[in-house]
Order: structure tokens, then sequence, then C-alpha cells
């Protein structure tokens, strides 16, 4: 089963703060969504209110064009993987995922071919009569995704459901989340705060930050086309450099000077920007190592940071600032190297006061 | 399936007629089911006959009719009335025999047994197995113990060619040989209040004052005492409470006597409402030591607060 | 624990001087009823004759013959049981509803009806002895089994520690339940309910031992003979010592009605004494 949720101009407060800001969205069949936001910026309440776990003060949510949140969480249509599993420690595997079906008078040979066909697509039929307390953390995980199979729902919500993993499972489940998603086609909403697992899972993002929606998008266009400072700076690691620019508009293109004389020519439309303060950015991925003397601008190296097929070089610009930039796995750069940076204009971000982004036209 | 539902402001905003929101949390008058039992019993047995009791307590009242209002009037007679002053008197004395004493036992005990040997625990079930008993087996072992000629006590000393103090007739002793008999019955619980404190200071500190060359007794001054103080406050508190609650052993023990030396206040309610059935002022005396032991109850509370905090 | 074990000469007469004292303390706590055992064991006659032939054999157990043929003692234990389970059920019944009302559900008045049921904690037996009485005169419950079951009920203690204990359990637990599909009462019943057990066994020992013992009420509220529980009708035997059956027979009725108890205890220990401590330390 799958179907598409519509969130529209919903905000919610606890006691005199606003906790989400008149947020609307509209969620497609099928599709792997992502909340994507630093902790306190609302995605959790936003999913909660999605499974009915928390009052909407205002505006609506639907699914399939119903209304859905005048209704109590067990008749939305809804599963939802808790970030704590959640599971019932007293019962059996087979009861915690029988729990919900047996609540609403299934009968029990439809439970029970649910339960193990559930159990096979998650490898786990030899589980089933354990209880949670004799399973490790991956398994207890295994159990609550299969909890919320057996409801066939409309759509899953998982609510961080990796962060209580040790690195090695993070990364296994991740693919095994994604292989899941395609199996079932459902829709499935993902709330967390680790944008690799948002950019290798999402179909699109949703970033969130104090309360409101930042970009909505692919993971390549809020990679690549972010549309705020926030969003620039929260996905990518290392993050991207930001550094104080003044701008000259002479040409068709702004130019973006940095103190000390650097400048960098962007293929930014002059046209698009007023005056003002602003920032520019630009990957380290899109900073090249050449000699000194042959790039935008010159730095002397601080630290290396070898990651094998690539090297992340932490250079010193004259005025102190620092730009991160890459060179080859098997670079030759060494701490002190006087080395010179060369950015990469069609690549580059401007961002204003507000935080609000350009880029480059699209090709 | 819609319940009665947390009504928002902005409902009234929305165009037409819209459901509300359901909120899962919003008070409910129908989840007053699961209270309203025990808030039955609570209300009528508790609360109600506290406040009958007060307000009996300015009547004359007996068994057949609440009687006549008589203001403040029981509680002149008791102020007049020697016996009661006595048992007030008794009380306190009662208290101050049993509570230090239990106090400073139990710590000792807590602090001797705080090992994991076997004979540790062994001695540490021992010392609480008198807790469990009835106040009637107690007081029926200690009278017999205490029985002139016959009893252990004068048994022993029989051995020592010596005659035993004579705790329940002397009414010198009578109040004494109570008190022994309370702490006999009473000492697990204060053991275990402070075994259970000792266990929560970490093992460092210990570690750090061996390395800083503390001996036994410097250790326990500084480091041990200090972090049980709360805890002690705590004992000392419960003990004034429930010792300040006299009745049993007074009662099977001397009935109070002799000539009303070892009368607590609860037996002098006792006495009061359900022999002498002068309701009236058995109330009043009972709400005096509901007066009193509520002060220390309220000390009690205060402490397990802010004990709570540091906890 | 106690200090490591940094050994140090003068250690020794210390440690020789403290093991004394808890010897002599263990043996006044024991010697009492080593004696009453003794004293169970022997003719009544001989005893009056002379006390210390207690220390020798003869010994018999006439007098629990003699115990067990008395009938009273076998009704006083049948009302003290039918009393003190009957609280016990009852008290564990209405204390887990209350405790999941008050940790779980909103309802109106909530916050302040669970202050007013905390400062019931503070109110003495004494306070509210009379009113009690003077109510059960009026519904006719004295001398029933009603009569000394129903006050112990009113006591607020049970439903704080179950507040407390339904409190500690996570929230995600009942929120997985209501995706679920479970009503209130199926989530307290079949999800909550069930994790609660240490805490019933708690409790239910912690009442039922209460109810035993307990001594003033039922002296005042079941004044016939064959309504006394154990612990009353014991202690209504004892008043006349010199006059009585034997000092033997009257050890023996003491052990008889002692024994079970401690033998309780010793097996539930780790209950009672957690509930001791965990009660007052709250």
């Amino acid at each position: 089963m799958t179907a598409d949720i519509e969130i529209r101009n919903v905000s919610k407060q606890f006691g005199a703060m606003t906790v989400l800001d008149h947020l609307s969205l509209s969620i497609r069949a099928r599709e792997f969504i992502v909340f994507l936001g630093p902790s306190g910026c609302g995605k959790s309440t936003l999913l909660r209110m999605i499974a009915g776990l928390e009052a909407v003060d205002s505006g609506e949510i639907a699914i399939n064009n119903e209304r859905i949140d005048h209704l109590p969480p067990g008749k939305r249509g809804i599963a939802m993987v808790f970030q704590s599993y959640a599971l019932y420690p007293h019962m059996t595997v087979r009861d915690n995922m029988a729990f919900g079906l047996a609540n609403i008078g299934v009968p029990g040979k439809v439970i029970e071919a649910r339960i193990n066909e559930a159990a096979r697509i998650l490898e786990m039929p030899h589980l089933l009569d354990r209880k949670p307390g004799q399973l490790s953390g991956g398994q207890r995980q295994r159990v609550a995704i299969g909890r919320a199979i057996v409801k066939e729902p409309k759509a899953f919500l998982f609510d961080e459901p990796l962060s209580n993993l040790d690195a090695a499972l993070r990364t296994r489940t991740r693919i095994e989340l994604a292989q899941l998603h395609q199996r079932l086609q459902s829709t499935m909403i993902f709330v967390t705060h680790d944008q690799v697992e948002a950019m290798t899972l999402a179909d699109r993002i949703v970033v969130m930050n104090n309360r409101k929606i930042d970009q909505i998008g692919t993971p390549m266009e809020i990679y690549e086309r972010p549309a705020t400072k926030f969003v620039a700076g929260f996905v990518g690691a290392p993050a991207m450099n930001f550094v104080d620019a003044t701008l000259d508009k002479s040409g068709e293109n702004v130019t973006a000077r940095f103190a000390d004389g650097i400048s960098v020519q962007t293929e930014i439309a002059s046209s698009q920007l007023t005056d003002g303060k602003y920032t520019f950015g630009i990957r380290s991925e899109d900073v090249r190592i050449v000699a000194a003397g042959q790039g935008n601008a010159d730095g002397v190296v601080d630290v290396l940071e070898r990651l094998g097929e690539r090297t992340l070089i932490y250079a010193r610009l004259g005025d102190g600032q620092q730009i991160v930039g890459s060179d080859a796995g098997n670079s030759r750069v060494a701490v002190g190297d006087r080395i010179g940076l060369a950015f990469d204009g069609q690549k580059s971000h401007l961002f204003n006061e507000t935080g609000r982004a350009w880029h480059a036209r699209e090709a | 399936m819609v319940d009665r539902l947390a009504m928002t402001p902005t409902a009234t905003l929305a165009a037409g007629v819209r459901a509300p929101t359901a909120d899962i949390y919003a008070p409910q008058w129908r989840n007053f089911i699961f209270v309203a039992p025990f808030l039955f019993f609570f209300t009528t047995l508790l609360l109600f006959p506290l406040l009958w009791g007060m307000w009996l307590s300015f009547h004359k009242a007996d068994t057949f009719s609440s009687g006549n209002f008589v203001g403040f009037g029981n509680y002149v007679r008791l102020y007049h009335d020697k016996v009661f002053l006595q048992s007030i008197w008794n009380t306190f004395y009662f208290v101050l025999l049993t509570v230090p004493t239990l106090a400073l036992i139990g710590l000792f005990l807590a602090l001797c047994l705080n090992r994991r040997t076997r004979t540790a625990a062994v001695l540490r079930t021992l010392f609480f197995s008198s807790s469990v008993l009835s106040v009637t087996i107690v007081t029926l072992i200690w009278r017999i113990v205490f029985i002139p000629n016959v009893g252990l006590l004068s048994t022993i000393y029989g051995w020592f060619g010596a005659t035993a103090p004579a705790f329940i007739s002397d009414p010198n002793l009578a109040m004494v040989g109570i008190a022994i008999a309370t702490i006999w019955w009473c000492i697990g619980l204060p053991m275990m209040l402070f075994l259970s404190a000792l266990q929560q200071i970490p093992q460092d500190i210990y570690e750090a004052a061996a390395l800083d060359n503390a001996n036994r007794w410097q250790t326990l001054r500084s480091i041990t005492l200090p972090s049980i103080k709360r805890t002690f406050i705590l004992v000392i508190i419960i003990q004034i409470v429930l010792q300040f609650q006299l009745f049993g052993q007074a009662w099977l023990m001397t009935r109070g006597g002799p000539n009303n030396l070892t009368k607590p206040l609860v037996l002098y309610i006792y006495d009061t409402a359900f022999r002498r059935w002068d309701l009236g002022l058995g109330a009043a005396a009972s709400e005096i030591l509901f007066i009193l032991i509520l002060i220390a109850a309220m000390a009690q509370y205060l402490v397990t607060r802010s004990r709570g905090d540091q906890a | 624990m106690s200090a490591p074990a940094v050994s140090i000469k003068g250690r020794a007469f210390g440690d020789h001087l403290l093991l004394a004292l808890v010897i002599l303390l263990s043996i006044v706590m024991i010697a009492p009823v080593l004696w009453v055992i003794g004293l169970s064991l022997k003719d009544n006659a001989e005893l009056m004759a002379d006390p210390n032939s207690v220390f020798h054999a003869p010994y018999t157990l006439k007098n629990y013959i003699n115990t067990v043929g008395t009938s009273s003692v076998f009704i006083w234990v049948r009302n003290s049981i039918i009393v003190s389970g009957g609280l016990t059920l009852g008290t564990l019944i209405l204390s887990s509803l209350a405790g999941y009302g008050f940790a779980r559900l909103n309802f109106p008045g909530r916050d302040v009806l669970f202050v007013i049921v905390l400062f019931g904690l503070a109110v003495p037996e004494q306070a509210v002895l009379v009113a009690r009485h003077q109510i059960f005169s009026m519904l006719k419950f004295h001398n029933t089994y009603q009569g000394l079951i129903l006050p112990g009920l009113s006591a607020p203690f049970g439903v704080f520690l179950m507040t407390q204990y339904f409190k500690a359990i996570p929230k995600e637990l009942d929120e997985a339940a209501m995706l679920d599909n479970a009503g209130r009462f199926r989530i307290f019943w079949k999800v909550l309910l069930p994790l609660t057990l240490p805490a019933q066994a708690t409790l239910g020992i912690f009442t039922f031992l209460g109810a035993w013992n307990d001594y003033f009420w039922p002296l005042i509220s079941a004044t016939k003979k064959d309504m006394f529980t154990l612990t009353v009708g014991m202690a209504s035997t004892q008043t006349n010592f010199a006059q009585s059956e034997g000092i033997g027979f009257l050890m023996a009725q003491a052990v008889f009605a002692g024994a079970p108890i401690l033998i309780v205890y010793l097996f539930f220990q780790k209950y009672i004494v957690t509930a001791v401590s965990g009660a007052a330390v709250r």
C-alpha cells in the first residue's frame, strides 16, 4: 500500500514557543523522503504530528486527499519505527508483530501469514520466538521494522532509526533500508540529523532549520544548488568554505573579491544581486591545489588530512582565513608549504545576509 | 472514532465546519475512571474522616450523638488534664529514648555489616527479622524476658547472684523497658536505610582517602559520615514520626502504668475515645497528635525533596 | 563497600572490639527468641516449679499440640488471611489503576489531585480513627471483614509507588501501542502492567505484612472473639499471665503465630527489604 501525504500550512506551539511555523509540504506516493536538520529544528515533531502523537495546532494533514489530523494514531494507516524501537519487552517477537493486527480483529491466519512474510523479507524467521531482551541492537531494529511491515500501512515513518546502531551496522542497515524501499514500493518518511543518511537514502530531502523548511529537493539539487547558507553548510563533508566577499558587478557575471585582493570570477548574473554584504561559498572539491602564484589565491598549508582517495588541504590565506581544498590521494604537499588555490568559478555560490543563495546559471 | 478533543483557538479561524484535531494527551474526563476507585476510598475513608475528626473535636460527642458545639472546650479540658499532659511528656520521653538509640545502633550495625561476606549477610537478616513480627509477639517475648524471678533477664542476673531491675513494674524503669523492646523490634529499618546510603558512596572516594593515608577513624569521620548526613536526618525524622505513634507496646506490656507513667498519647486517645467513649475529647487529642506528627513529617518531606536534588 | 583493606597493626584490637560488640548485639537479638522457643517446649507445671528447667530436658511438644487443638487460633489465622489477602489484592488493583491514571493519562485536575493524595501520606492513622469508627458504626461494618479491609484501601502509599513506577517506563511503549490501535485500557492491561511485576511484588508483600501485623484498627473494630485477627487474638490471651494457661503454652502460641511470618520473610527477603528501604528513600 502506498499513499501521498499532504501537509498544509501546519503550525505547532509548545506553550509560548513556536516549534513549527506554517509548514507546507507534498509527499508523493512511493517516495522516500527524508526530513533532515539539526536537533531542535522540528523534524521529529513534524513526523510525530503525521503519526498523531502530537496535536496539530493549526493547518491540516491529509493522506490520499483525506484529512487525518483529527484521527487517533491507530486509525491513520501509518506505521512508525521509533528511535529506541519501543518493542514490548515481555512479548515474543511474534507477539510484538501480531499485537497491532490482533487489536483490530484481523483473523489469526492472516496475521500468521503476514508475520512469516515479513520475517522472510527481513531474514529473521529464527528470531520469532525470542524476546527483545535476547536480541542484539540490529535484530531489535528489524523487529521494529517487521512490526511496521505487517500492518501494511499507507506510509512508513522512521524516527532516527539508525542513531542507536554502531557505525558498521549503520552502513549495512542503510543499504538494507534502501532495498526494503525498492521492494515494498511504499511511501517512507525518514527523520535524521545525519546528512550522509539523507543523501544516500532519499528521493527528496526536506532540509529544516529553526522551525521552517529551508529547501525541498533531490539530494543532488540540495548539494549543488543549496537554497540557503544553512543548507550549504549542513550538507556535504567537509563543510563548504565560506569567505566574506565584496561584489564587483561590473561584468555580466559577478566577480567576488576577498580581502587581500583575491578575486574569483563566478558565473552568477550580476543583474540578480543587490548591493550589500555577501558570503562567498565553494566546496573543497572545487578548490584545486596548484603551484603558488598560479591560482586565484596563495596560502600556507596548515593541516593535511589524507583520506585515501583524496587529500584535504587546510590552507591559510594572507588575511588569516582558512580554505579547505582537495588534492589527489598521493599528494606531495606538506605542512608549511606555500601553495596556490584555484577556485572553480562555475561552482561558486554567493549568499546574502539573510542566507539566501545564488548559483551559476543552469547549463 | 473522534474523542472529546482539545479545542484549539485556530479552529474558529478556519473557514466552514471542521473537526478539531486529535490531541492524545489532552485532558479527558473519561480518563478519570482509572483513578476513581482509589479516590473513592481515599475521599471517604481518609479525607472525610480527617475533616470530620476535626469537626468532632469541637463538639461534646459520644457514640449516640454528635452533641453540642463546645468550640475549643475539649482542647481546654485537655490542657487541664494532668493525664493528657503526662501522656505528652511520656511520648516525648519515649521518643528521646528510642530515636537516638535506634539511629546510632542502626548506623553502627550498617557500618559493621556492610560487607559481602556470608556472615554479614546472615547477621543482616537476623537484625532485620524482628521487624516482621507483630507487636503482639514482640511484647509477649519481652514480657517474658522481663518477668521478675522467672524471666530471662532475672535468670541471667541470677547467674551473677544479682536481682534484675524490674523493667515493667518499676515506675522509673517502665518506659525504659518498653524502649528496649521497641529498639529490639525496630532496629532493622534504620540499619537498612544506612546500608543503602553507604552503598551509594562511590568506591573511588575511599581509594583516594587510602592514597592520602587516612586511617579508619579519619575516613569514617571525614568521608563516610558526611556522605550519609542526609540519610541520618531522614532516619531520625522517620523514627520520630513512627515512635510518636507508640501504642501496642505500652498497652500490652504495662497498660500505661504504673500511674500513667508509660501512657503515650495514642493510648490516651484509645482510652478516651474507645473506652470512655468521650469521642469529642478523643478527637481533640488525636488532632494534637496529628499536628505534632505533621510538623515532623513536613520536615521529612523537605529533607527528602532536597535529597532528591542531590541524588 | 567498607574501606579497602589497608592493613595496619593497630586495627587488630579495634577490629576485635567491634566484633565483640556486634556479637553482643546479635546475642541480644536472638537470645529472647531462643528463650521463648525453649519455654514453649517445656511442660507448664515443670516451668512453674523451676524456671531454670528450661535449660535441660525433658522437652515436649505438648504445648504445640494443645495450641493446634485450641480452635480459636485457627479462626484467627483464617481471619488474618482473609483480611490481609483481601487488602493486598484490593490495594494492588486500586493502586495499579490509579498509578497508571496519574502517570500516563490526563484528566482535569490531575496534578492537584495528585498533590492532595501525596499529602495524605502524612496523615497518621490516629487522626482519622475516631471518625472512621463512627462511620463504620453507622454502616454496621464493625466485626465484619469489610470493616477490617476497607480502611487500608485509602492509603496513598501504594498509589505513590505505582505512579513512580509507571512514570519510569518509557513513553514510547505507549505510543507504539497507540499506533497499534490499542485503547487506553488495553495499553494498561497488555503492555504496561506486565512490566510492573517487581513493583507489584514489593507492594504486595509490604501490604500483606502491614495488614497481618496491624493491631490498633482491628482492636477497636473487631470486638467479637471470632472476628479477631491473629495479632489481636494473640494479644487477648496475653492479658493474665499469671492465671493463664501456662507460660509454656503461651509461648507455643507465640511461636506458632510468629514462625509462618518469619518463614515468609526468609523467602521473600529481597522484596521486603527493597520495599522498606525504597519506600522511605522515596
